[in-house]
């Protein structure tokens, strides 16, 4: 696994940091939430409520997962103060290993917003910010950008140096958005491919529905694992789906999830990928292991948090401060501020 | 170190790594702006309640037996803070006393500020000279953490009931020879209770040479070297070890007196003819079987003679150490449970008698075991009555509930050696000049030979101490089996 990580990365979180204007820091501990903004209702998207029976492939196989995570640690008078971090996760002669990568820190404000983005996507993809949507996103989408940004390199860097292996992504395979440019993932999907590797998004959230249900509420009374396959799905242009979705109900339990295959691998490989997936890797609730284990490690925890905090606040000296809550403030008791939500 | 709360007398305080501080150790919480301190003791150690930690630790959990292996590749370097924030640790401290203006006193009732308080290890050295714990008498009991001596004033002894307790082998008997060495160095009179013989060699040193208290102490083995003519007795001290040594009943212990009277009016005080003038009573032939029995028990525990010049005179013993100090050790060892009776029976009343005459000014006794010889009535007897006599007494044992409650609400200073059992600690937290919290929360981790001194002696500072060494010969030592055989 390439963990080269471009230096600019970290100089852009340095650099963010150091320009901090005032040095009032105040906390926030209101996670990012990554909302899936892709998914919509499509009158036309039809469930074959047919399963394809799948029978587990015990032929060894590499199985790496890739996934980040992001968390807004506070605020300044200008904007705000993130952390993103990444991690990639691999299971090989049955151990799981990884590759964790940050936590990096960044100061974002309306003023150095545009230039993050556009050196990130430089120094990343070698491609021109400009190039890739119109547009600068606003403050509160930036840590979904960057960690998006970082997300794609480290599925990248799996599609580049494994081979003949299962890459699992976090989320679906449709692009053609602010976050994922049609071109990029189609890039990765091709990197992959071209080291005989096959690419399974998992969606643990999918606001897919067929005749009104959620595709992943419509389950067949069958004996797991299975897949359904949907068709009809069209998606409004500029976004693509590069994947061909199913839904997979992969041992006992009582969920299924969305999973979104390359499109370009062949049917029956497609199949046989999510066999060798069986046979390989771990399952609970229908979700694989080393997927778990990719969100588990980059998932940032309270003490963390606090423990960034503590960096900013000693690297940089930005002084904390706790913001009045404003729904207490004005509500009282009735006032559920946002760490309530 | 941060202040974090304060909930009665118990002061939580927020500690970093690198901060090293462990129970036991005195914190100075300092206010710059009330011109005051507090001086807390560190009475429990424990994790910080840090959010997330069960998450991290959940994640690092092994798969399948085996850690899960991996890089991290953190460039900002923010690993270190993780780590700095998980092991941050709470300290449970025990408030003792309020530094202001050079003068300590023991209120708790103000609160330091949270913001402003600087928090700081208080040195023992430091905190012994504000509470003036060493005086004019020192007595250096060991040394303690943070290498410095612990010294108590001898005079902290004087007056004072102590309790030296601890489990087996964790050095009792050693810290008693060395207030005993100490108090005989100061030219006090000691008198020791020894059950074990584990004193019998005070006066020589560990390779068996006299040492420089040689002829201040003074052994005396029951029916060897200490034998006593009954003319040497009162009638209340008979009666004593009649009633209580040997349960003489009342009707009896009458007829004993009569007899006693008579013998003594024709100045023929001897055991012969008290034998003989049992016999010859005219009395109740159950009183005269009783009486015989308690004679005969006096004639067999070979105590009493009827020569004069073998018996001995405890009363010149005590002289002896009145001008120069010493010690009598009384060395109960091989005695018969009654015969042990008998004699601490003996001694006490002895004891009264001539510190009532004024004939001694003061005693410290040392008692070892004392339930396995102290008749029920002299518990309160000791701390209340003989001590206003000048019986000043120190309780050595590693049953802390053989001594009653009472004792330990009166105890003046408490030696407390490492004990595990809760029960035990129980006991010992009963004493008034301890708080339980310290008791239960320290002495379970005291290593061997470390002793948590209490009360009057370190002035209500409760301090550990390793105790030092004495230059003694080791007595008393368990006799094994396999070290025998091996030898052989």
């Amino acid at each position: 696994m390439d963990t080269t990580l471009p230096h600019q990365f970290i100089e852009l979180s340095l650099h963010s940091l150091k320009h901090a204007p005032d040095h009032v820091f105040q906390l926030n501990q209101q996670n990012v939430q990554q909302f899936n903004t892709l998914d919509f209702h499509d009158e036309t998207l039809k469930l074959k409520l047919e399963p394809l029976p799948l029978i587990p492939s015990c032929k060894e196989k590499i199985v790496a997962a890739v996934d980040t995570s992001t968390i807004k640690i506070g605020e300044t008078s200008t904007g705000i103060v993130i952390a993103v971090r990444g991690a990639n996760v691999w299971k090989q002669n049955k151990r799981y290993r990884y590759v964790r990568f940050g936590p990096f820190i960044f100061h974002i404000t309306e003023e150095n917003k545009k230039q993050v983005c556009e050196t990130l996507e430089g120094t990343y993809f070698n491609s021109l910010y400009e190039h890739s949507h119109q547009g600068a996103p606003s403050i509160l989408q930036m840590p979904t950008r960057i960690a998006s940004l970082l997300e794609r390199w480290l599925q990248t860097m799996a599609a580049k140096t494994m081979n003949n292996g299962l890459i699992l992504f976090d989320g679906s395979l449709t692009a053609g958005t602010a976050e994922t440019p049609t071109h990029r993932l189609k890039e990765i999907l091709d990197r992959a491919r071209e080291g005989d590797n096959v690419v399974l998004a998992f969606s643990k959230m999918t606001n897919l529905r067929a005749n009104g249900h959620r595709i992943t509420d419509l389950l067949p009374d069958h004996k797991p694992p299975f897949l359904l396959e949907t068709e009809g799905l069209r998606l409004k242009p500029p976004m693509v789906l590069l994947g061909e979705v199913y839904v997979a109900k992969l041992n006992k339990g009582n969920l299924a999830f969305r999973l979104d295959i390359d499109k370009e691998v062949p049917s029956k490989p497609r199949i046989e990928a999510v066999e060798k997936l069986l046979g390989n890797d771990l399952f609970a609730e229908s979700y694989p292991e080393t997927l778990r284990l990719a969100h588990i490690l980059c998932t940032f925890t309270a003490n963390e948090v606090l423990a960034v905090q503590h960096f900013v606040t000693r690297r940089f000296g930005l002084q904390i401060i706790n913001r009045p809550d404003m729904h207490r403030l004005l509500f009282g008791a009735f006032g559920k501020g946002e760490g309530y939500s | 170190m941060k202040l974090y709360r304060k909930e009665g007398n118990i002061l939580q305080i927020l500690s970093y790594p690198g901060e090293t501080v462990e129970k036991g150790d005195y914190l100075l919480v300092e206010d710059a702006d009330a011109g005051r301190a507090l001086i807390v003791q560190v009475i429990d150690v424990q994790f910080a309640s840090i959010p997330g930690v069960l998450e991290e630790l959940l994640r690092s959990l092994p798969d399948e037996g085996e850690l899960i292996k991996g890089e991290d590749v953190d460039p900002l370097e923010i690993a270190p803070h993780i780590s700095y924030i998980q092991d941050a640790s709470l300290l449970i401290c025990k408030i003792r006393a309020t530094a202001e203006n050079d003068s300590l006193n023991p209120s708790s009732s103000w609160l330091p500020s949270r913001s402003q308080s600087t928090i700081k290890k208080l040195p023992l050295p430091t905190l012994q000279k504000l509470a003036k714990i060493d005086g004019k008498l020192p007595i250096v009991i060991g040394g303690t953490k943070d290498s410095s001596l612990l010294t108590i004033d001898a005079t902290s002894l004087d007056g004072r009931l102590n309790i030296i307790t601890g489990k087996k082998e964790t050095g009792k008997s050693h810290l008693s020879k060395l207030l005993m060495v100490n108090l005989v160095g100061y030219k006090a009179t000691i008198v020791v209770f020894d059950l074990n013989g584990e004193y019998l060699s005070l006066g020589l040193t560990g390779d068996g040479k006299r040492n420089a208290n040689y002829d201040k102490i003074h052994v005396l083995t029951p029916s060897q070297n200490f034998k006593l003519a009954l003319k040497q007795l009162n009638l209340h001290v008979m009666l004593g070890i009649l009633i209580h040594a040997l349960h003489l009943p009342g009707t009896s212990a009458r007829e004993f007196r009569r007899i006693w009277i008579a013998l003594k009016e024709r100045d023929n005080l001897t055991l012969h003819e008290l034998g003989e003038t049992i016999r010859n009573w005219n009395c109740n032939q159950h009183v005269r079987d009783a009486l015989f029995s308690r004679y005969h028990a006096l004639v067999n525990s070979g105590i009493f003679t009827d020569n004069i010049a073998e018996a001995t005179s405890l009363e010149e013993y005590l002289l002896k150490t009145r001008e120069h100090g010493g010690a009598i050790i009384m060395n109960l060892r091989n005695t018969s449970s009654i015969d042990r009776q008998i004699v601490v029976e003996y001694i006490l009343g002895k004891l009264v008698e001539s510190l009532s005459n004024s004939k001694l000014k003061a005693v410290f006794l040392f008692a070892e075991e004392a339930h396995l010889y102290l008749r029920e009535t002299y518990w309160d007897d000791i701390v209340t009555r003989m001590r206003h006599f000048g019986i000043f007494t120190t309780f050595i044992t590693n049953q802390p509930d053989t001594i009653r409650e009472n004792i330990y609400r009166q105890a003046d200073n408490i030696f407390l050696f490492n004990f595990t059992n809760e029960h035990d600690l129980d006991v010992v937290s009963r004493a008034a000049r301890v708080d339980a919290e310290t008791v239960r929360s320290i002495a379970r981790d005291l290593p061997p030979h470390h002793c948590l001194a209490l009360g009057r002696a370190v002035r209500d500072f409760p301090i550990v101490a390793r105790v030092k060494a004495l230059d003694v010969k080791t007595m008393g030592e368990t006799r094994l089996f396999f070290t025998s055989s091996i030898n052989q």
